[in-house]
Order: structure tokens, then sequence, then C-alpha cells
């Protein structure tokens, strides 16, 4: 059943990681760590050895990955594809499941790219390449700043195609009783419809369907989050910052419907996070009395939660990876785990 | 990132008032999140057990970098094997060498217990060991807790006397182990 998950990782030379390993990861990996340690960039060493099925989408994680770090700066233009390749000169990332290794390759003036995906090796110069890309649709990564309304928009279809609209309006309505459905309208227009009764804090609007950019992000965060689960049926789902935009009063159950659908859907998670709150939201999702009251096919057992906190040893970044009984001991003792 | 292990919820609450203090006396500084760093293993039993250690292995030379164990040594017509200082000692050192953490590791073991400890360092000590003897106290409880409650009771605000020099031993060791933490 869960074959295709990621338990362990080899990273050399990925950004800020120059000699990496960890293994032990489990379903849902929750990741933390102090600023510029590496947790992003861990996932996305992650995402590309598993995103990476051949050339051309093995090519697009390099893109998309430097794309979403530098999304700010090339909103408005075209997208310089041979520059974001060569922002890394070479790296090496070998999981379980498969290994990558990219390398730019000059000599006498003659540049060529070396890629080796498991044991197929491919070097193309760099007058001849295409730049043609393809896209692993299975696997979601929701970085830092959200969902495009495009991307929101493709998720969402697979919540439709496996009619789980209803379960969608659901949680929605759990996380703002005032949100009573979400739907594409127009074909490219993500939009809530609100209570406008009387005794909604919406009462006062004419029209139920807003655009979602009336909300906060935190709404659209939580959508954008289930959808992907459904998106990621047997596959993976990525999401930096986790808790961005959301309350903390929110996180337990947000976690509680990552656990579920982590399992329903057969999906290996993992996400980054800085705050204490989210890092306790995640066991008190998981503690016995909730248990209680879940549907025993949706429980996961302790050792598919994992938290992974990462820190530098001697300068080196390094990880400690806890399972979920001894996460939820460290945090009810108040020990510090959120990175050295 | 320092660790120290007690072995109950009062000693841990006993070590953040003597931390706090050392922090307002300039004795430990650029820090003071102390709840982060006292772990409480659940008795002296649990304490002296080397599978306590298993997640803390996984932080050792990595998150943790100094530790520093503090528990009672009680009494050795209770337990012949850990009771008593010197086999509370010899237990210690003993844990010590199995857990084999290329890290800084002490120690500090409390004279009988905690109780024990602090009564000793009160300025009206004489009255409290009248009034164990008056009520024959350590019948009902030898460990003084009964003591340190009633203390604790009539006391409320007033804290324990830090400078007294029988906390001297063990601020030296909580000032070593902070040494150099931010």
């Amino acid at each position: 059943m869960n074959e295709h998950f990621i338990k362990n990782i080899e990273i050399k030379n990925f950004k800020c990681f120059e000699d990496f390993k960890a293994e032990g990861f489990g379903r849902v990996n929750l990741i933390g760590g102090k600023n510029n340690v590496g947790k992003t960039a861990f996932m996305e060493a992650v995402c590309t050895n598993i995103f990476s099925v051949d050339l051309k989408t093995f090519v697009h994680s390099l893109v998309s990955i430097s794309y979403a770090r530098d999304y700010l700066k090339f909103t408005n233009k075209k997208l310089p594809l041979k520059d974001f390749l060569e922002k890394s000169d070479s790296f090496y990332v070998k999981s379980n499941k498969q290994t990558l290794k990219y390398k730019v390759l000059e000599d006498n003036g003659i540049k060529e790219y070396f890629f080796k995906i498991n044991n197929n090796e491919i070097v193309i110069n760099v007058n001849d390449y295409s730049f043609e890309l393809s896209r692993n649709t299975k696997v979601k990564f929701i970085n830092s700043h959200g969902y495009t309304n495009s991307q929101l928009k493709e998720v969402y279809e697979s919540v439709q195609k496996k009619d789980k609209e209803d379960i969608l309006y659901k949680y929605l309505n759990q996380f703002d009783e005032n949100i009573l459905n979400f739907k594409i309208i127009g074909g490219d227009k993500p939009m809530f419809k609100v209570d406008t009764s009387n005794n909604s804090s919406y009462a006062h609007l004419e029209e139920p369907y807003r655009d979602i950019s009336e909300f906060g992000d935190g709404l659209k965060q939580y959508v954008s989050i289930i959808c992907s689960l459904y998106a990621c049926t047997n596959s993976y789902l990525f999401i930096d910052e986790i808790d961005n935009g959301i309350h903390h009063s929110k996180l337990d159950k947000l976690w509680n419907i990552i656990l579920t659908l982590a399992k329903e859907q057969n999906v290996q998670v993992f996400a980054t996070t800085h705050s204490d709150e989210c890092i306790r939201a995640l066991v008190t999702a998981n503690t016995e009395d909730v248990k209680t009251y879940q549907p025993k096919e949706h429980i996961l057992e302790d050792d598919e939660i994992k938290f992974i906190e990462l820190g530098r040893t001697n300068g080196k970044i390094d990880s400690i990876i806890f399972d979920f009984k001894e996460l939820e001991n460290e945090v009810a003792q108040n020990m510090e785990i959120r990175g050295w | 990132m320092v660790r120290i292990f007690c072995e109950g919820s009062d000693d841990k609450t006993f070590l953040r008032l003597l931390l706090n203090d050392l922090k307002k006396s300039g004795d430990i500084i650029g820090f003071d999140n102390f709840d982060s760093v006292v772990k409480v293993m659940g008795g002296k039993s649990n304490l002296l057990n080397k599978e306590s250690y298993s997640t803390i292995d996984k932080q050792v030379g990595k998150q943790l970098t100094k530790i520093l164990f503090i528990f009672d040594c009680d009494f050795q017509e209770d337990d012949k094997v850990c009771g008593g200082f010197e086999n509370s000692k010899k237990a210690i050192e003993d844990l010590i060498t199995e857990l084999d953490w290329k890290i800084v590791v002490d120690y500090y073991i409390f004279n009988k217990n905690l109780d024990y400890f602090i009564i000793d360092t009160l300025d009206k000590k004489d009255k409290f060991l009248g009034c164990e003897e008056c009520f024959e106290l350590k019948a009902l409880n030898k460990n003084r807790k009964i003591l340190t409650c009633i203390y604790k009771s009539l006391y409320p605000k007033k804290p324990f006397d830090f400078s007294h020099q029988n906390f001297n031993e063990l601020k030296q060791k909580l000032k070593n182990l902070f040494k150099d933490e931010k």
C-alpha cells in the first residue's frame, strides 16, 4: 500500500546541503528547524528525487524549484529556463526510490548538461537542448506563497472527479461556519459561497459567492491542502510553511484532516513549520482521545507520523527524527525541538 | 543546547526557581527558557535506566552538547543497589559509562533527597525539625516532604535561600552547564 513512500534520502551539493543523510520517514512528516537551516531545500531535494521520472520532469523540477524561490522576481517576465537550470552546477540526491545526479560540464568552451536518473545517463550540449518541460502531475508542492488560482483549480478538479465536494464543504464549514461551499466559477475563478442569512457575519452581503481574494490566506491554505490531498492519491504532497495564515486554534483540525486524508488517499506528506503551536497541534490531532471517534481505517500508527528536526552540527546540516511517541513526550515536557 | 535530567516535577519546579535566581544574579546570561531544558524522567529507577534514553541518544552530539543529571541518593535501607550516596554515585557513573555519550556529562546527587536538602537551608530549620519530632512526621514520611509542604504553605511568597552555602556546589554545576549557552 505504501511501497511508494520515500524512506531515506542522501543529498549532496544541493543548495545548502553539502553531504546529508536521513532515514526513517513516515506517512506524515513535519519538518522543524531554525531559519536558513534548509527545511524548504530538504523538501525540494526529496520532491526532485521522486518528481523526476524522465529528463523532462527532471528539468521541470529544477526549474520549478528555482522559480518558486524567485517567484516575485519573475512574475511578469519570460522565464529564463537556462538560468534556472544552471543555478546549481552539480548535485546528487539518492533515495530508496531512485538516484538522481545533475552536473554542468564545461570543457574547452563546450558546455553540456549531464543528467543521471538511476542507471540512465544523458549528456546534452546546451546549444542543442530544447528545454522541454513536463510536469509530474501526481506530485504537488505548495510553496510558501500558496497556490495560484490555476493550481488551485487543478487540485479542485480531483475533488470533483472523486465526488468529494461534500466532504470538502464540511471541512471548510468547520474552519469557518459561515463558509458553505467552494467552487471554480466561470472556468477559472475560485469562489467561496458564504452564508448571508441574518445571523451570519456576511449578512450584509447580497451576493453569496465571493472571490477567494476577499478571504484571508488561512482559508486559501486550508482549501489548497485539502484539495491537494485528493490530487495526490498514492503519491506525495509537500507543503512549505504549512501554518501560513492559519490561526492556531484551527491547526489541530487541519492536522486531523491531513492525517485522515493522507491515510485514506495513501499520500506521503512532508511539511515545514517554525511554529511550536503547529507541532503541538499535530500531537493533539493524534491523541488517544481523538482516535476514539475516528474510523479505524483512518487512524495512523504511531510510527507513521514523524517529526524531522534539522540543525547544524559542526557547521553541517544534520537531522534528528522523532517518531510520534517521542514527539508527544518531548512536547508534553516543553522540550525545545525546533532546531539547534 | 543543554539538558538536565531530574526525577520528578517537584525537582523541575525547584530547578527552574534556582535557574531563574542564577539568571537574576547574572550567573547565567542569555538564556531564559529553562522549562525547555529540564526533563522529568519519572523517578529514580527510570533516571538510572539506560533504556530511558533512546530518544536522547538521537539528540546527543547534535542538538545536545552538555548534560547534567540531578537526583536524590535516598536511603540505603530502602534500596540496597541504588539507595544511599555511595550506591547512587556508583549507579550514575555506571550509567554514564554505559551511555558512552561523547559530550560533557556531569551529575549532582542530593543528600538523601530534595526535601532534606531544602530543609537544611531554611533559617527556621530548627523549628521545622522540632515540628517534625513533635508530630512524629518521620513515621509518616521520612522524606521530609510534609515539612517542605508546610514551609511553602506558611511562606508562599518567600523563596528558598539560594545564598545558603549548601546550594554552592549545585549552583556551580548549573553555571558550568550554561556557560557558553545562548
